[in-house]
């Protein structure tokens, strides 16, 4: 009976891949693990389903209805919010954590924002407007992510084109497409939000990769995070890509401060069995440059320092550890001393101990020995009014205005628009650049402070691109041939060749507004109309009633009426 | 004493300049006592940044001033910190020159006694220099409305109108000066407070002022949206005065009945707020149509306690404008009340938006409750002003008679 049940199974399940393969859609897991410097572990899990030949659907054809979708592997309710709302690209991002660009690196994903980040690519059409279906999408995401996006309304909503520029391709409709991003740093990440996104999984938490995903340990680590990434692929189709990032520690785990890790003390979990569905399953482990470490079991094959596991089903379980056998208790580099990893580090700071005004500062630090230019975007809700005026920059206290570029500002409107500041920055070599500008706090009205209104308001983070690595080559430089090598010129070539533009999140601040007595709202507008209605009534009685001379002896009976005062 | 009269203004305009350009802390810059939103000098500086760098400044809402400012200070006068401070004392100046004449032409002499003391008492009172030296618009919102006040006296009607129209590009709430400013240029500015008779001037008279009135408006309202090129400014000056989107504190009372006012009672509280400063142009003009300039003065007192964004300028023009009205002293009543509660709430205004926003040891209710004894006090002080302006009618009585009203 047992083998009747078991042939069943694997003829369904045979029936599904025939499916599934015929319909063109096409499902690969992947988990990248990488040991940082810190003695911490980056994991990275991507999930990424292909809907192979399917376009986005043209929003002039919203008032039609849609032709069928069928999808096996495809996640339906991810597949109906795209095609309710006509969307072509989308990154929604939930985050927790500050990420240490200098001791971690560049992310494997780039979008690291804390709280939580949206941003989509819609083409714009009469019937329903671009903001109409950004609406109705933010509705529909946060009752399918049970995350409260529904927030992002307005107030944090802008369109920074030269920022978020869309990494997949955008199809040739009518009206061309838009951008719409916000953000909400004070949006917490917890299992809520993670169940849901395990749904969208073929093979949702039982099998695969996916199966390492223990929300007990992924929300304890020190920087964790979650990500949906529709994009349109012309020639490939339309790819949904789940990913979940998070930084673990450990060294915090072990009994003896050791940096050993496997599978089991991470994720308290190993791989069972493969997803039957997934055309590749991957587990790949950056190895680190010192060589006194050892992987167990063997990887399938090493490649250019990373090693690779292909999960076959029908083995057994998969648990993945590494350990540093000639290494007692871990120790940690000395900080200050520890170069950092990334290209430039950015620092923001609100400074000011005034509830009335502040003082912005950016602090940009070149770790380059080349020039870069980096793309500087703020999108500012209204609870900080900018002074664009007072934009200062500064290398070393002397004032260097000319490296800052803006290229656009929009104004922020109150209770109504944040504000959107793009410029583009030159970094010198190995120079820190100080902006400073200043910034006045608002004073909101008793019905728009949120409940705990004296813990204050979360900013969104600053994005940073440093997209321009070294000068552009002069024309009458170089003539024919190379230029000698070491020179400065293929120092800088070498510089921007192996790099791209990524997207660097600072830190979100925090600002503190200037809230009124909240018990007071009675006592406040009794008071002040009593004033106005005694200085009103004063001033009519005065006008008014007439003037009379009154004697003030004693001779009651003797009173005469002068004339008026008219 | 020729000599004296002589030397004294320029000597207090030097004063002033003294004081202007030395190093005062940029604190005077941001008090919120001394400038309002609509007035501050580094929103300003902003919005002619905005303006001079292809970004509307009307698209957001840091920006209210006038686009006549606008235009002004971004191709004529360019602000700089050695310009600036020139010119606010340039309009201080030129406003105390008006005061001094008003109170000639309400004389009828060429030179008095009481001049110099009419400039200090202008250049001289903290209401009015110290927003001066914050750089905040209101100084120039008192110079114009001085102007229109000393044309009308002097009869001449056509800059009188232009300057009031211009006041009201820059302030709306200054609407309620057109009555007594149209009425003042059909009468005489002589004091007839103790002898009052109805008006002797036909109302015929003001129809072609009105119509002059409203040409002039138009006319700077259409070079106003030449500047901006759309109407977007009207909704973030004037409709600002109506609406009041914005809630910095100020010495006023409309802004933390409008925090704590629940969105439901919104517009109907700011409709009657508006209605109110209102109703005060007719009663007072219909009372004292005898002294139309007494007139204007008493609006000018309503506005400084009802004003929907004041800054100390608005009280500080009031004050010094009773210098001009030397004959109603005798009759006022609590002067010295008046006084002592003005010297209460200025010293405790500035302590409490400090408590409050600078040291956290305070909350709301502290500026509150100081905004209220100013409003008090100048509530009191246009009070007295107007018992004086009647009282003084009657004259002097006789022992064992006093006067009262029924």
């Amino acid at each position: 009976m047992r083998w009747r049940g078991c042939w069943r199974a694997g003829f369904l399940l045979a029936l599904h891949l025939v499916a599934a393969s015929a319909q063109g859609e096409v499902f690969e897991e992947d988990l990248t693990l990488r040991p940082l410097r810190d003695g911490k572990l980056e994991a990275r899990f991507s999930f990424a389903t292909v809907l192979k030949g399917a376009t986005p659907r043209d929003p002039g054809a919203l008032t039609i209805d849609d032709e069928a979708q069928h999808y096996t592997l495809f996640p339906l309710a991810l597949g109906q919010i795209l095609r309710e709302h006509a969307v072509t690209e989308l990154h929604l991002t939930l985050n927790a954590g500050k990420w240490n660009y200098d001791h971690w690196g560049y992310p494997e994903e780039p979008g690291v924002g804390t709280g939580a980040e949206l941003w989509v690519w819609m083409a714009d059409t009469s019937p329903s407007s671009v903001d109409e279906r950004w609406q109705g999408l933010r509705h529909s995401l946060a009752g399918l992510f049970c995350a409260s996006l529904g927030h992002l309304d307005d107030q944090r909503t802008t369109s920074p084109v030269l920022t978020f520029q869309p990494e997949g391709s955008l199809p040739n409709f009518t009206h061309p497409h838009q951008l719409r991003h916000a953000t909400l740093p004070s949006e917490h990440v917890c299992t809520e939000n993670l169940t849901p996104f395990l749904k969208l999984l073929p093979c949702k938490s039982l099998s695969g990769i996916a199966s390492l995903l223990n929300p007990h340990r992924l929300f304890d680590a020190d920087w964790h995070g979650l990500g949906v990434h529709v994009r349109y692929r012309e020639g490939a189709g339309v790819e949904v890509r789940l990913a979940f990032q998070a930084v673990f520690d450990p060294v915090r785990y072990s009994h003896n401060m050791r940096r050993d890790w496997s599978l089991r003390s991470v994720f308290d979990r190993t791989i069972e069995r493969a997803c039957p569905v997934a055309r590749s399953s991957k587990v790949r482990i950056e190895l680190p440059s010192e060589t006194s470490y050892a992987i167990t079991p063997g990887p399938t094959d090493v490649v250019n320092n990373v090693a690779t596991f292909a999960i076959d089903s029908g083995k057994e379980a998969l648990d993945i550890s590494m350990q540093w056998p000639e290494e007692g208790s871990f120790e940690y580099q000395d900080t200050s001393k520890a170069p950092p990893l990334t290209d430039i580090s950015v620092r923001r700071n609100l400074e000011g101990t005034s509830q009335a005004e502040a003082r912005l500062t950016l602090e940009l630090t070149n770790n380059l020995p080349v020039q870069v230019s980096a793309g500087y975007l703020e999108t500012m809700p209204w609870h900080l009014q900018f002074y664009l005026h007072t934009l200062r920059a500064y290398i070393g206290g002397a004032p260097r205005d000319d490296l800052v570029n803006i290229i656009s500002y929009s104004p922020p409107v109150p209770h109504s628009r944040p504000a959107l500041l793009q410029a583009v920055l030159t970094l010198p070599p190995h120079a820190t650049l100080h902006l400073t500008m200043d910034v006045s706090k608002p004073f909101l009205r008793y019905t728009e402070h949120p409940p705990d209104a004296q813990r204050g308001w979360d900013l969104p983070p600053a994005v940073v691109v440093p997209f321009a690595f070294g000068d552009l080559p002069n024309s009458n430089g170089t003539a024919a041939g190379e230029p000698p090598s070491g020179s400065p010129q293929t120092q800088q070539r070498a510089f921007a060749q192996g790099r791209r533009p990524r997207r660097m999140y600072t830190p979100v601040m925090l600002v503190d507004l200037a809230t009124p007595d909240f018990s007071m709202p009675y006592n406040v507008i009794i008071m002040s109309c009593t004033l106005i209605a005694l200085i009103f009534g004063s001033v009519f009685n005065l006008l008014t009633r007439r003037f009379v001379v009154v004697e003030v002896d004693a001779r009651p009976e003797k009173q005469t009426a002068a004339d008026d005062a008219r | 004493m020729d000599s004296d009269t002589d030397y004294a203004f320029p000597a207090l305009v030097a004063a002033r300049l003294l004081l202007a350009s030395a190093p005062l802390p940029d604190a005077l810059k941001y008090d919120q006592q001394l400038s309002s939103p609509l007035t501050s000098y580094s929103r300003l500086r902003e919005g002619i940044y905005l303006f001079q760098h292809g970004v509307d400044p009307y698209s957001g809402g840091a920006f209210r001033h006038s686009p006549l400012l606008l235009s002004l200070f971004s191709t004529v006068l360019p602000l700089t910190p050695y310009t600036s401070p020139l010119l606010w004392t340039a309009a201080d100046a030129v406003a105390a020159w008006a005061l001094v004449r008003i109170w000639r032409l309400r004389t009828g002499a060429k030179k008095t006694s009481r001049d110099r003391q009419i400039a200090a008492l202008y250049l001289l009172n903290p209401y009015i220099f110290l927003p001066s030296l914050a750089l905040s618009t209101s100084s120039i919102e008192n110079m114009l409305c001085l102007l229109a006040l000393m044309f009308a006296c002097r009869g001449r009607t056509s800059a009188s109108l232009l300057s009031l129209a211009t006041l009201l590009q820059l302030s709306l709430p200054s609407i309620l000066l057109l009555a007594p400013v149209l009425l003042l240029n059909i009468t005489r500015p002589v004091s007839r407070l103790a002898l009052p008779q109805p008006m002797d001037a036909p109302l015929k008279r003001v129809i072609p002022l009105i119509v002059e009135f409203l040409g002039y408006s138009a006319l700077l309202t259409f070079a106003s949206t030449l500047v901006c090129g759309n109407w977007s400014w009207v909704e973030k000056t004037w409709g600002a005065s109506l609406t009041l989107p914005d809630l910095t504190p100020n010495p006023g009372l409309w802004w933390y009945f409008f925090t704590e006012m629940f969105d439901h009672f919104r517009p109907f509280f700011l409709m009657v707020f508006s209605v109110h400063l209102l109703i005060y142009v007719a009663p007072l003009c219909i009372k004292f149509q005898h002294d139309m300039l007494y007139a204007a003065f008493l609006l000018i007192g309503v506005l400084a306690v009802f004003k929907p964004y004041p800054t100390l300028s608005d009280p500080g023009l009031f004050l010094s404008m009773f210098s001009i009205f030397p004959e109603i002293y005798p009759y006022l009543r609590h002067p010295i009340v008046t006084a002592l509660i003005h010297l209460h709430a200025s010293l405790l205004l500035p302590l409490f938006n400090s408590l409050w926003l600078r040291q956290g040891t305070g909350n709301a209710n502290f500026f509150y409750a100081s905004t209220l004894v100013f409003g008090m006090g100048n509530g009191a002080a246009l009070l007295d002003a107007i018992w004086a302006g009647l009282r003084i009618a009657i004259g002097e009585l006789k022992e064992g008679y006093e006067v009262a009203q029924e």
